[in-house]
């Protein structure tokens, strides 16, 4: 059972997670599917696996039921765990890497309600800041704003490194999305957004088109999911806009590297793709569901069915 | 645009199980994938597996090779098309742009032969099939682009107009020739099966040469129906055409053409063709007669045809507004109200109907890939026909369009570098459209990274020029390139990486005592500035080039200055007084009085530093290294003081 399976920067390479507690790394390219690596280290379902941008190597982190974070690396041809967090008391849910310019610096949820920090400080150190008691019963979903210089109309003295104003965004357990920004060196909640009527299971902050508007994706249990806009560029007021109402869960929601087309994973077996239209409203513009069509296939291999 | 009124299309995945399982997916550059999962995400470790991952693709055009032809010819026309300042106005513009168009036509045309001869030659019944509907689609396009031409950027005037679209029914139309050839060739041509229909289709499109030259056959043939021949002949011979060169007004030429169509009439009513029902027939359509005409449906075979046909033979003047009455009524005879609507169909209307915006909505939903819209849209908001249709993010529709097709490019490994183009024509979005996509380019190759660089730094985005270098420093790295991973990281203006890799550098130097990559830490320059460590790199290997070239003084100096300035790391000194050990013994002295004496200090900074910590690991190498070093700094001091002390000379 895959529960993630992402690509990296390039589309060159596919990591894929699974309940028999591996991380798979597949070459993907030119249409080919060749195994480079089975990592074998957590001790329960596997949830999530997030690409660190590549300027830091082949970096991948995966999260898991059993409590852990694990950051894998690639040195010499060879994968290998590179660090391991084991700061949580609950399953992590959910892991993701900051903008690069941040630094090379991880985000994991927890069902511990807590979220932690990885900030890779330089010779195998990594620093750890935790958020306790983000959300009440769990944290589903992080999500990382991109990263907008403060006043980026203005040329920044070269060499000097920007202040970039860090913020991400939560969904948990709560019913809530609330955005977090760093201030002075510690972990702030900024806002606290308010629509869903039951758990919050994604969060995807859009990519930034240059625009002075900041975009949330939410979807959640309650069948809905959300489209979140804040005009000012100090992240004051939020205005949610219903996308629709499905019929089962919300699973999944995630935008496209250009932000113009969120996908949608959820109740009726299906995976929906959805545009912003002239007069802002946002219509559903293909499905993507089960039957025939020509689409290629990856083979995970065979899994140990019980 | 308004409310969407077409139901999203539905894409199926071959081998799903909805019952059991759900769709989860994850966006990949160009493509999604897409995977059966379990929710919620529960402890069970134990449930039944679907080891599968599909990967979905919206466009698959931009992989075949033959559309890769038009992709790249187009994109030349367009960039062409953007340069092309409009200095020339009014006729000369119009021109211009007529040119550009049929430029594109000509590229879709020659994509298309080629296609043809693809399907023709591959013995793999799949790939025909594919080929052939291609071939159909670039057909269409070349159809509807022709007809586009014609009506908005030609923006014919009556009279005109309908030479164009004669011109445009003769070409894309039915294929006559392969037909009158068979007639011709045939021994007795009058009496081949298909004689009659060949010259009907000649009158249905208004070529009269050709349909009397075919009626000579007859009347030579059948001596009987000469006379009727002759009078035929006359008539077609007389019809009236407005050719381009002619000078004659609308008004002089509808009044000939009413003369003509009255002399017709005469005819048909006195009965001269009613012994010959083939005759009689073309004479009917001679006048318009709509059911006459309706009868040749088969040689017409489209709706279209049959408009064309009867405006040149009941109102050839006819005026660009007025075309879409007739093309209403046209579609209604023609098809009867039996067959439902093509796409094609719809697009055609809407263009006679002069409703551009919905050509081109018509168009974006009937085609798979984003090139035929962006370019006619582009063009015609040269030709000034797009209001500012604004969509909602500020953007307008050519820039829409443009994005689009240009981000589909860029999931290919080569043509990407044709949507950079594109993205530099879209002044909103174009540039952050560009940063976005550029950075998800896989840099395979060193030529590949330069060529991205190059195209970043022409464009001034120093934020992807500085990630693209740190990933390729990165990347040498961990190759154990370390010139490469240098000159990347100086590229990258990245001091801290830098200073890693000069020192891995300096640690090679200790443990090898030579340097790999001398010719870039030789020619380092003002780029030496970067970091303290490369500053030093270079510095010291200054030294040893001087030593080498045996410029003594100078590398004395050099190595003395080194540590006094602080720019040698502490860690490197006693390495750096092991490098003076040879200058002290030489038989020349080198070192000054005063220079010995900053040695000295130098060598007593060092060791004061390793004081307690150090002095329980008593090394003797380095204990004996200290020793060495004290007795020649003392006795260069000896001779330094006594050679200074000398009188020169004498």
């Amino acid at each position: 059972m895959i529960h993630d399976a992402q690509m990296d920067y390039y589309g060159t390479r596919l990591a894929t997670c699974s309940s028999d507690r591996s991380v798979k790394i597949f070459d993907v390219r030119n249409g080919g599917q060749i195994l480079i690596a089975d990592l074998r280290g957590h001790e329960g379902p596997v949830w999530q696996v997030a690409w660190a941008h590549p300027m830091y190597g082949n970096i991948l982190a995966s999260c898991s039921y059993d409590r852990k974070v694990i950051v894998w690396k690639e040195e010499n041809g060879t994968w290998e765990k590179t660090y391991e967090y084991t700061g949580h008391d609950s399953s992590v849910n959910s892991v993701c890497w900051a903008p690069h310019d941040y630094g090379l610096i991880l985000a994991c949820g927890s069902s511990d309600g807590a979220i932690s920090l990885l900030s890779y400080t330089g010779d195998g150190q990594w620093e750890i800041k935790k958020i306790s008691n983000a959300h009440t019963i769990g944290c589903n979903a992080v999500s990382w704003a991109p990263a907008v210089v403060p006043g980026s109309l203005i040329d920044q003295p070269s060499g000097q490194k920007p202040n970039y104003i860090k913020r991400f965004a939560s969904g948990g357990c709560d019913n809530l999305i609330k955005i977090w920004k760093e201030e002075d060196a510690q972990w702030k909640e900024e806002q606290k957004l308010e629509a869903h009527s039951d758990w919050v299971r994604d969060v995807a902050w859009a990519p930034s088109i240059g625009l002075p508007t900041s975009t949330i994706a939410s979807c959640s249990q309650d069948g809905r999911v959300f489209i979140w806009t804040c005009d000012d560029a100090s992240g004051n007021s939020w205005s949610p806009k219903l996308l629709h109402k499905f019929n089962d869960v919300v699973w999944h929601v995630s935008w496209s590297i250009t932000a113009n087309i969120l996908a949608v994973s959820g109740g009726d077996n299906k995976v929906t793709l959805w545009k912003e239209s002239v007069d802002g409203v946002w219509v559903c513009i293909s499905d993507v569901n089960k039957g025939q069509g020509a689409v290629s296939a990856i083979t995970e291999g065979q899994q140990n069915e019980q | 645009m308004e409310e969407l009124d077409v139901e999203p299309p539905l894409t199926l995945i071959p081998g799903v199980d909805s019952k059991r399982k759900k769709l989860c997916f994850a966006w990949a550059p160009g493509e999604m994938l897409v995977y059966e999962t379990l929710f919620p995400k529960e402890c069970a470790e134990k449930r039944p597996g679907c080891p599968n991952i599909f990967i979905v693709r919206k466009d698959q055009d931009v992989y075949s090779q033959t559309l890769r032809k038009l992709f790249n010819e187009s994109h030349g026309i367009f960039v062409g098309l953007q340069r092309s300042e409009e200095e020339l106005a009014g006729k000369s513009r119009k021109a211009q742009l007529v040119r550009v168009s049929k430029n594109y036509r000509s590229v879709i045309r020659a994509c298309m032969e080629e296609m043809h001869q693809l399907a023709n030659s591959t013995r793999v019944p799949e790939l025909q099939c594919q080929h052939s509907t291609q071939v159909s689609i670039l057909s269409a396009m070349e159809l509807i682009w022709n007809l586009c031409e014609i009506l908005f950027v030609e923006a014919a005037p009556a009279g005109h107009l309908l030479l164009h679209l004669l011109d445009w029914v003769r070409l894309h139309v039915c294929d006559v020739d392969s037909m009158v050839h068979e007639v011709l060739s045939s021994e007795n041509p009058s009496k081949h099966k298909d004689f009659w229909n060949a010259v009907d289709i000649f009158v249905l499109q208004g070529r009269m040469d050709d349909a009397r030259h075919l009626l000579s056959k007859e009347a030579s043939a059948n001596p009987t129906s000469m006379g009727m021949c002759k009078i035929l002949d006359d008539l077609m011979k007389k019809m009236p055409i407005l050719s381009v060169g002619n000078t004659q007004t609308l008004t002089e030429m509808e009044l000939k053409w009413q003369h003509w169509h009255e002399e017709c009439q005469r005819y048909l009513q006195d009965g001269t063709f009613s012994s010959n029902l083939h005759m009689e027939s073309i004479c009917k359509i001679l006048l318009g007669d709509e059911n006459a005409i309706l009868e040749k449906k088969e040689l017409m075979t489209t709706w279209y045809h049959f408009l064309v046909t009867r405006l040149v033979y009941s109102h050839p003047t006819v005026k660009p507004v007025e075309l879409r009455f007739y093309a209403q009524s046209s579609m209604d005879l023609f098809l009867g109200g039996e067959s439902s609507w093509e796409p094609l169909d719809s697009i055609l209307m809407a263009a006679f109907e002069f409703e551009i915006h919905q050509v081109i909505k018509e168009c974006s939903i009937a085609l798979s890939n984003w090139w035929f819209v962006a370019h006619l849209t582009d063009l015609l908001d040269h030709c000034k026909l797009l209001q500012s249709h604004n969509l909602y993010f500020g953007s307008n529709m050519r820039e829409f369009l443009l994005l689009e097709y240009a981000s589909g490019l860029f999931s290919h490994h080569s043509l990407w570098q044709l949507g950079v183009d594109y993205f530099d024509h879209c002044p909103e979005y174009g540039k952050v459209y560009l940063e976005l996509h550029i950075e998800r380019i896989p840099l395979n190759t060193e030529q590949k990274a330069l060529k991205v660089l190059r195209i970043c730094e022409q464009r001034q985005m120093h934020e992807q020029v500085r990630s693209i270098c740190k990933i390729m420093a990165m990347k040498a790295v961990r190759n154990n390139r370390l010139g490469s991973a240098l000159s990347w990281s100086i590229r990258a203006k990245d001091a801290a990486f830098a200073t890693l890799i000069s020192d891995r550098f300096l640690k090679d130097y200790c443990e090898r005592g030579s340097f790999s990559d001398l010719d870039l830490i030789d020619n380092l320059g003002p780029s030496m500035l970067l970091s303290d460590r490369l500053t030093f790199l270079g510095k010291y290997r200054e030294f040893h080039r001087l030593y080498g070239e045996k410029r003594f003084s100078e590398a004395a100096k050099l190595l003395l200055m080194l540590m006094t300035a602080h720019i040698a790391p502490c860690s490197f000194w006693m390495t750096l007084l092991t490098d003076a050990l040879p200058l002290l013994e030489q038989k020349e002295v080198i070192f000054s009085a005063e220079q010995t004496y900053e040695l000295m200090r130098c060598l007593e900074d060092l060791t004061a530093g390793k004081t307690d910590n150090q002095k329980l690991q008593v090394d003797d190498v380095e204990t004996t290294k200290v020793e060495i070093l004290r007795l020649a700094l003392a006795r260069n001091l000896a001779r330094a003081i006594v050679k200074e002390g000398t009188l020169e000379g004498s």
